[in-house]
Formats: structure tokens, C-alpha cells, sequence
């Protein structure tokens, strides 16, 4: 027998998209999925990051591991990875891990040789997957100053000093290690619902008025030219109740009401640049599905419970 | 040193089962299934969607500890219904709901990209 449905038809609306950044609304869901989209945001899209580091001659100042952590920290760009394959289910390799589908390789090797000390950054480290690269943020929008925007310093190198490896970039989750998270920030607000008793307000005084829109420590309320207190940037507002506890004060419990919205979200999302945030939205939501989708009941189990059900029913006598 | 391995955490290992189910014994129409290696994110979402359900009497979720890599989910139904055909039901449903949500944030995104 088929249970009727209870499904929810959510509607999404996209204020900005400007690659690394996103900012858009979502309604008629409940924070629940809210909630597990931003967890798989931060957590469980993969991405691809320098895991094994094989070093050759490593002169510099800073030891081994410590070079290989910062390698394993630099964002690398990851649109192959959601078709990629993790190197612990990848059988044409026998688990090392180093074949083309579930692995790319890189190569650094510098050496300084002038009396100017060596700067060096992501942009040395040379891949074999033209499609997985440090991230270039050398992006005219960005703001920093291009001409001295040479990647992700790694080490800096006296003359003599020499650094010479291979490293192998996997695929990967944050909920692993947090180098794999394509997340910068994800966050979501519940949408403020901001009811102002227009009688009430009327017996204020243009000078109360004034007290009560200050009284907010983020801009919410502002004062129209007829002299009204109107809401100005509900989004501004942080629940932190300061308006409340000043109508409070002035003797006025009931003059502004703010509830928040259950079933209405903004979300705000910031990549690390391994991806871009709108398509970071969409891995996330097919990355849930999956893990819907591995929750299903297996057949076994049915059936197993089929056996008992039976017999419970025999034992109860029926 | 001690510490068990980071894949642990989302990795079922071999010869364990992802969900098992297990009926009360006294209650009729109550079962706990148990599913491993997964945590709030499943657990929310799945007890939230079962409480949407008419015939669900009560639906709770637990993560008894955070280094046992896995979550317990209760369900009791009325009789017109069962522990499985609402859990079987809430996956369904939560999983239509996400395709929804996918094909518009692709709308939503087209619209967005065609406006720039």
C-alpha cells in the first residue's frame, strides 16, 4: 500500500551570485533542510586537495610537514571532483591511490639562486590535470593589487636554498580533514517578521521615537518624513531584542513584535574558490540525495522483517 | 594515539549493514532503526519529515555518542501505517522535495545569469 505524500515545494530566490559568493533566499521548507544544507555545504562536498607529499631536497627553513600541511591547505580547483573517484573505492589502482581517476599529481622544484629572497607560492606547483590547478585569485574584482598577486606563499628560499617534490592532490571530504572543505562561510538567517503598532506609535513623541529607532544596534528602524517610525532594513536585525527591551522601558510592551519567519531562510555562502558558490548550492543538494539514497532500507531487511512479521503474527495467534 | 581514524566517521566498514531495524517488543507498530555512520544532518531532516505524517505517533532521533559513528531513529505509527512504510515514505518525500529544490535553483540561476 502507497502512504500519501507529504512532500514540500520549496521555492528558492537568488538576490546576487558573483562567483565566490552567493546570497539567496529560500522558503516553504523548515529549518531542518536548511540546516542539513549547510552542513553538507561546510562538510560533505568534495573537493580536491594535495594529501601525500613525497619531498626530494627540502633546504629551506621550514621542516617537512610542515611544508606538506601547507600544501594540503591550498585550495585547488575542484569541478572534476564530484565526478572523480575516492582513492579508498578506486580498483584500477589497488588502493595506492595514484591513478588518473581518483589522483593528480604535481611537481615542485625551485631553487634560489640570487641574493633576493625566493618567494615560493601555489602558482610554482605544476599539475598534470590542466583542470586541477591552484586556485588563481589574481581576479580584477578581488581588490588586491595584481601586478603583486603571485598565488599562495608557501616558503620563501635565501640563496642556495632549494625545494624539490611530488604531491598527490585526492579527492576528499571536510568531515576527513577541513583542507577538503570548499566552504568559506555558509550561513543562513530565519527571515524577520517586524510588526509595529501604528496606535501605539502614535502616542509617542517625535524625541521617543527617535530613542527607540537608536536603541537598535544595527540599522532596522528609521524615521520617514511624516514624522513615522517605519522599517528601514529588516535583515539588519540580529535578534539581539534591544528594541524590545526599550519599549519595555518606555512602558510600551507591545509597540514592536519580531518573530521569526519558520519557514523562510537567507542564506549566505562563500567559497574558498574550489568551486563557485552557485555550484557549491547544487553539489550539496545532490550530495544529500546520495546520502538519502544510501539510507534506503535494503531488500534483505525487508525481507528479514517479512519472516517476523509472520511469526509475530503466529505467536500472537493470528 | 589512541585516537581511531579519521574515515571512521563516514566510512561503513565491511560486513556492516548501513541501516538496520529493529521492532519494539511490547509496543506494536514502534521499531528503531539504527543507521550508521551518518549523523544529524540524515537524522534532522528524516525525524522532522516523520513528524509531518499524519500517522506517525511519534518519530525521535539520537546520537547516542559522538565517537560511535552512528543514529539511532524511533518510529511509532498508528496501526494504519507501519515503522517502515513511514520511513520508506519520509526518504521518498524528502527526496522529491530536493529535486524540486535542485531543478529551481537551476531556474532561479538561469534566470539570474541571463539578466547579467
Amino acid at each position: 500500500m502507497e502512504g500519501v505524500s507529504y512532500q514540500r515545494f520549496p521555492r528558492i530566490k537568488i538576490r546576487e551570485v558573483k562567483g565566490d559568493y552567493m546570497k539567496f533566499e529560500l522558503r516553504d521548507t523548515d529549518a531542518s533542510i536548511a540546516n542539513a544544507l549547510r552542513r553538507v555545504m561546510i562538510a560533505e562536498v568534495p573537493t580536491i586537495a594535495i594529501d601525500l607529499v613525497e619531498i626530494e631536497v627540502n633546504s629551506s627553513v621550514l621542516n617537512d610537514e610542515f611544508i606538506s600541511h601547507r600544501l594540503g591547505l591550498i585550495p585547488l580547483t575542484s569541478e572534476r571532483a564530484m565526478s572523480m573517484r575516492f582513492s579508498r573505492d578506486c580498483d584500477a589502482c589497488d588502493g595506492d591511490g595514484q591513478c588518473e581517476y581518483c589522483s593528480v599529481e604535481f611537481y615542485l622544484r625551485v631553487k634560489c639562486l640570487s641574493d633576493q629572497t625566493l618567494d615560493v607560492t601555489s602558482k610554482d606547483l605544476l599539475s598534470s590535470d590542466h583542470t586541477v590547478v591552484p586556485v588563481d585569485y589574481s581576479d580584477a574584482s578581488s581588490g588586491f593589487d595584481n601586478s603583486t598577486n603571485k598565488g599562495i606563499i608557501i616558503v620563501k628560499l635565501r640563496r642556495g636554498q632549494e625545494l624539490r617534490l611530488r604531491a598527490i592532490a585526492r579527492k576528499g571530504i571536510a568531515k576527513d580533514h577541513a583542507k577538503w572543505s570548499p566552504a568559506a562561510t555558509v550561513t543562513f538567517m530565519y527571515e524577520p517578521d517586524i510588526y509595529i503598532n501604528e496606535d501605539m506609535m502614535e502616542t509617542l513623541t517625535l524625541e521617543e521615537k527617535r530613542e527607540l529607532v537608536d536603541s537598535s544596534p544595527t540599522k532596522v528602524f528609521g524615521i520617514d518624513p511624516e514624522n513615522k517610525v517605519i522599517v528601514v532594513d529588516p535583515e539588519a536585525y540580529t535578534y539581539d531584542d534591544e528594541v524590545l527591551k526599550k519599549c519595555e522601558a518606555m512602558g510600551k510592551p507591545g509597540l514592536i513584535e519580531i518573530h521569526a519567519k519558520e519557514d523562510s531562510f537567507i542564506f549566505t555562502v562563500e567559497t574558498t574558490g574550489a568551486v563557485k558558490a552557485s555550484q557549491l548550492v547544487l553539489n550539496a543538494i545532490e550530495v544529500l540525495k546520495q546520502k538519502l539514497d544510501a539510507v534506503r532500507l535494503s531488500d534483505d531487511t525487508v525481507e528479514a522483517d517479512d519472516q517476523f512479521g509472520e511469526l509475530g503474527a503466529h505467536m500472537r495467534g493470528g | 594515539m589512541n585516537a581511531p581514524d579519521r574515515y571512521e566517521r563516514f566510512v561503513v566498514p565491511e560486513g556492516v549493514k548501513k541501516v538496520s531495524y529493529e521492532r519494539d517488543t511490547k509496543i506494536i507498530n514502534a521499531a528503531t532503526f539504527t543507521v550508521e555512520r551518518e549523523e544529524h544532518t540524515i537524522g534532522n531532516i528524516l525525524r522532522m519529515q516523520l513528524h509531518r505524517d499524519d500517522n506517525v505517533l511519534f518519530a525521535g532521533y539520537k546520537l547516542p555518542h559522538p565517537l560511535q559513528y552512528k543514529i539511532l531513529l524511533r518510529i511509532q505509527t498508528t496501526s494504519q501505517s507501519s515503522p517502515m512504510q513511514a520511513y520508506n515514505q519520509a526518504i521518498n518525500d524528502l527526496d522529491k522535495e530536493l529535486d524540486h529544490l535542485k531543478n529551481q535553483f537551476e531556474g532561479e540561476l538561469a534566470k539570474h545569469s541571463r539578466e547579467y
